[in-house]
């Protein structure tokens, strides 16, 4: 052994934590190896300073503070591990049946809630963008149902040039488009050219 | 003559003192009370003092210390019936320290090399001069202050298994599961702690046995 392993030893030779056979070879080396020796007591007046060290006193009434601390916070506890917290599932499930219904009712055309005519009129002027009629193939009026009044009529003759789809519905169903007015790209208030109608067959697509 | 009945009975109830501090542990998990303010009382001084060393912040250490024992409080279920107690202890206990080592540096509010060296230099020279007239009381307070704060400037890791070790006197072994590293790791985190403290403390030891 060299004086590097030596020195390896040290700090178990402190805490006496050494083989016998290690012992004795690190002291004889001691005797020979003034540097190590030298070199170890510095450790060890190191580890003396340190363990001299006084304690902390605790200051009066720690433990009654503690205590009181500790009880302020124990509620805390109850939900810690092997509680559940029940309002989470049932705030998930609330949520998402919220959005199942609404998505449902969007798609099935059902207004989602009272529309205010008035409030529309109210908003600060927008810009009306007329759309220019469309000199397009439009196919064949859609049939009126039995329940169309005139009111309706009248309407579809003014929006027969809009396009209004990339698929033809004008089979089954009446497509009523609402304008939109377009401020800085994005739409920002919806502008009814009609009075919204109120049949089974037709579907309202709102922006 | 006893009957059996009266033998099943335990009619001395072992006194709260007497418990042991695993026993303690069981009943503060049930609830009670009084066993809680006994192993804080048990374990005050032990915990205040190892986050004081290792913080080397006496004013911020009664407050972290006392959230040590509140942790214990909130989380006593957790703590498995059966296995040592003091070591659960530390274990928040290094944590908590841990953290608010780690949360000083963030702020950037925490001991400096440059005011290790301004109190070493201090230290150093006030220690020299013997003619100053300055008490030995003083000059041991002097050098406690320079030894706790050398401590401080050692890295946290390091740090925290000096403490442990050279402070309080744990086992590597039961150190290790504190700081969940193996036994080795903490052999060499301690070596090395020694070391980096060593250098920096060595100098001034020195000057003071020339004295």
């Amino acid at each position: 052994m060299n004086c590097r392993q030596a020195r390896n030893l040290f700090s178990a030779y402190w805490d006496d934590e050494i083989t016998q056979g290690e012992r004795e070879w690190l002291e004889s080396h001691f005797s020979s190896c003034a540097a190590c020796r030298r070199e170890y007591e510095s450790l060890a007046r190191t580890l003396e300073a340190v363990s001299d060290l006084p304690r902390v006193e605790v200051s009066s009434g720690f433990a009654e503070r503690a205590l009181a601390a500790a009880k302020r916070r124990s509620p805390a506890v109850d939900r810690m591990p092997g509680t559940v917290r029940r309002w989470v599932p049932v705030t998930a499930t609330a949520v998402l049946l919220a959005i199942v219904a609404a998505t449902v009712m969007q798609w099935s055309g059902m207004p989602l809630g009272p529309r205010h005519e008035g409030a529309v009129a109210t908003l600060e002027q927008p810009v009306l963008i007329v759309p220019q009629p469309v000199k397009t193939e439009v196919p064949s009026p859609p049939k009126a149902s039995a329940a169309s009044t005139a009111p309706d009529a009248a309407w579809m003759a003014g929006a027969e040039g809009v396009s209004d789809s990339l698929f033809d519905h004008s089979e089954d169903v009446d497509f009523v488009l609402d304008s939109v007015t377009l401020r800085k790209g994005r739409a920002h208030t919806v502008v009814r050219l009609q009075p919204e109608p109120t049949r089974g067959e037709q579907a309202v697509i709102t922006f | 003559m006893q009957t059996p009945l009266a033998l099943d009975r335990d009619p001395t109830p072992v006194p709260i003192v007497r418990l042991s501090d695993e026993d303690l542990m069981g009943r503060v998990a049930e609830g009670d009370e009084r066993a809680f303010t006994e192993l804080v009382r048990r374990f005050q001084g032990r915990v205040t003092n190892l986050v004081s060393r290792v913080l080397n912040d006496r004013e911020a250490s009664d407050d972290l210390a006392q959230e040590v024992f509140v942790r214990v409080f909130v989380h006593r279920r957790n703590y498995r019936r059966g296995s040592k107690f003091s070591t659960w202890l530390f274990t928040i206990a290094a944590n908590l320290a841990k953290n608010e080592i780690r949360r000083r540096v963030r702020r950037r509010n925490w001991f400096s090399l440059d005011a290790l060296q301004e109190v070493l230099g201090d230290s150093s020279s006030h220690l020299a001069d013997p003619t100053e007239g300055k008490e030995v009381s003083m000059q041991r307070e002097q050098l406690q202050k320079t030894v706790g704060s050398a401590i401080a400037s050692v890295p946290e890791k390091y740090r925290l298994a000096l403490v442990l070790r050279d402070i309080e006197g744990f086992p590597y072994e039961e150190i290790g599961e504190m700081l969940n590293i193996p036994g080795g790791t903490v052999r060499s985190r301690i070596n090395r702690a020694r070391g980096i403290l060593k250098r920096k403390l060595i100098p001034l030891l020195r000057k003071e046995a020339e004295q």
